[in-house]
């Protein structure tokens, strides 16, 4: 059981280092995307500078905040952007009948489908958001706070990509809403949850779930609370453990596309 | 490359009238009526343009604490509608897409078919991303006259006169920004992946026209931004449609065929010399 598991992190490991290997053949490139995808983000900055001009808070938020939800945003996406890219494009494998490479191997299929792709800019939104939070002197237990919540975020993004893109074993189309809902939570996340009230406030917490991935993360980093500790790993585990219940779920009913195809 | 799509004077070839603009009619018919079949697709767009229309509904919503309150001189409707008309252009014309066609088609070699084809290659991709928006564009502006009306109210003063005008104003926008696209994807003959330069154009329009009309930024940086291509692509016609005045209306005009005469040169320019670096391997 154990060298089973040791065997299938190896994999995954020599399956992102040549990810890796493969985006940096061309070094250009490679620079280009990591430093552009930083310069994209901080370019967002300017937004938060003329709103901060209007107003001294946005949301119940200060600047200081602003910069941590961020900074925590941009390091969850761009970390399971890193480690699991092709969650949020399952939904094209499935619709086009791809998984029949992944369902050869003598490895674990959803673990093998997920870590087969690395986005390369990614690099930079987690670089940047690593940086950005730095800037604002967490101080060392902020930041290992901030290290946990990127893994806790990295899982909620990525087990409600995989959740989404999953539907696609039953639904048709799902490739197209899976990344519409995926944007549109990273979207949510950039902005303070005290601009929401009421019904979409509790939507934003609990069904699309950047309230999870983002807001209690950034509360507990500026003001320690055991509760909303405990809810967001709680809820980290819970939506993981269903997105990969619904995954093998559908796995049952995939049908191959014929489709001739190498894994390289 | 473009031997016959160059000219754009009509030719008389043995008593048959030949008319070069012709063919780029053909390509923007066969493009719209493509994207005819699929309306239900670019209708599933809307959510993500909802998402962004909510969040700057409850945004200004926080950030107009008095009613009537003015913020750089837009009333918080105004401000609401402004932003809606900006995504509205933004989503309506998925001048990414078009960007991301010419790229691959560089990176893919696919363009050395395409240029010895009897059209210019950029006048086909813009005849090809006119027949995409003339049908996103109106879909999208039925959803955000339907979401403005019901979630933020009418548009005070809206001059429905003048709808003419503000039409000719987001077509000539859409164009402009279209064009500096395209030049900004031309550069992939020199560099592998001219992707990130997008991205920075994007954010760059979508951060400071998009969001927020000029007024709102330092008195100082004002009369830089609106030398900006900003001021045609976005600000230009979305501050008509929320503060129509007929000599705005003007000035704007005015910008926007300068603009676009000095995009269509340098696109020509950056092309012409693109394509001479162009090394295609055999397949």
């Amino acid at each position: 059981m154990l060298t089973a598991a040791k065997n299938q992190l190896r994999v995954c490991l020599l399956s992102m280092k040549y990810n890796m290997m493969r985006e940096m053949v061309n070094k250009v490139t490679f620079l280009t995307n990591v430093c552009f995808m930083v310069l994209n983000n901080a370019s967002i900055l300017v937004q938060w500078i003329i709103l901060f001009r209007l107003r001294e808070d946005v949301g119940g938020y200060t600047f200081r905040e602003i910069l941590f939800l961020w900074g925590l945003t941009a390091a969850s996406f761009g970390l399971s952007h890193i480690l699991f890219a092709r969650a949020f494009s399952l939904s094209d494998l499935i619709i086009r009948g791809k998984l029949d490479s992944y369902l050869v191997q003598p490895k674990n299929v959803l673990v093998s489908v997920l870590t087969s792709s690395t986005d390369i800019s990614a690099i930079g939104d987690f670089l940047y958001g690593v940086a950005l939070v730095c800037a604002c002197r967490p101080g060392v237990g902020g930041f290992f706070l901030f290290l946990l919540f990127t893994v806790t975020g990295t899982a909620i993004f990525t087990a409600f990509a995989l959740l989404l893109g999953s539907l696609s074993f039953w639904f048709v189309r799902m490739d197209i809403l899976q990344g519409q809902m995926v944007m549109g939570a990273v979207s949510f996340a950039t902005y303070p949850d005290g601009i929401f009230e009421g019904i979409s406030r509790f939507l934003l917490y609990f069904i699309v779930p950047v309230g999870m991935a983002v807001w209690y993360p950034v509360h507990v980093i500026v003001s320690f609370h055991a509760g909303m500790f405990f809810a967001v790993l709680g809820y980290a585990c819970a939506l993981s453990v269903t997105a990969v219940a619904v995954f093998y779920r559908g796995l049952k009913r995939y049908a191959s596309g014929n489709l001739m195809e190498a894994r390289m | 490359m473009g031997k016959y799509g160059d000219k754009s004077v009509s030719m008389n070839i043995k008593g048959v009238r030949f008319r070069p603009w012709r063919k780029y009619a053909v390509i923007y018919r066969s493009v719209l009526m493509e994207n005819l079949q699929y309306a239900a697709n670019i209708a599933m767009g809307f959510f993500s343009y909802f998402v962004f229309i909510f969040i700057f509904i409850k945004l200004w919503g926080y950030m107009y604490r008095t009613p009537g309150e003015l913020i750089a001189g837009y009333t918080k409707e105004q401000m609401i509608w402004y932003v809606m008309m900006t995504e509205m252009m933004f989503f309506g014309s998925n001048a990414a897409s078009v960007a991301g066609e010419v790229a691959r088609d560089i990176r893919s070699g696919n363009i050395a078919y395409l240029m010895n084809k009897p059209y210019h290659y950029t006048l086909y991709i813009l005849s090809r991303y006119t027949g995409e928006w003339s049908i996103r564009l109106p879909m999208y502006a039925l959803l955000a006259v339907v979401i403005g009306t019901v979630m933020v109210g009418p548009l005070p003063h809206f001059r429905l006169t003048a709808v003419p005008a503000m039409a000719v104003c987001v077509v000539l926008g859409l164009t402009i920004h279209a064009v500096f696209k395209l030049c900004i994807s031309l550069f992939s003959f020199w560099i592998e992946d001219a992707t990130p330069f997008q991205w920075l154009y994007d954010k760059l329009i979508l951060v400071v026209g998009v969001m927020f009309p000029v007024e709102i930024f330092p008195k100082a940086l004002q009369p830089l931004l609106k030398m900006t291509p900003i001021y045609t692509v976005c600000y230009g016609p979305a501050k008509l449609i929320v503060d129509f005045s007929p000599e705005k209306c003007l000035e704007i005009l005015a910008a926007q065929i300068l603009y676009l005469t000095v995009g269509c040169v340098l696109m020509s320019l950056i092309y012409r010399k693109g394509v001479r670096k162009l090394y295609v391997n055999g397949g």
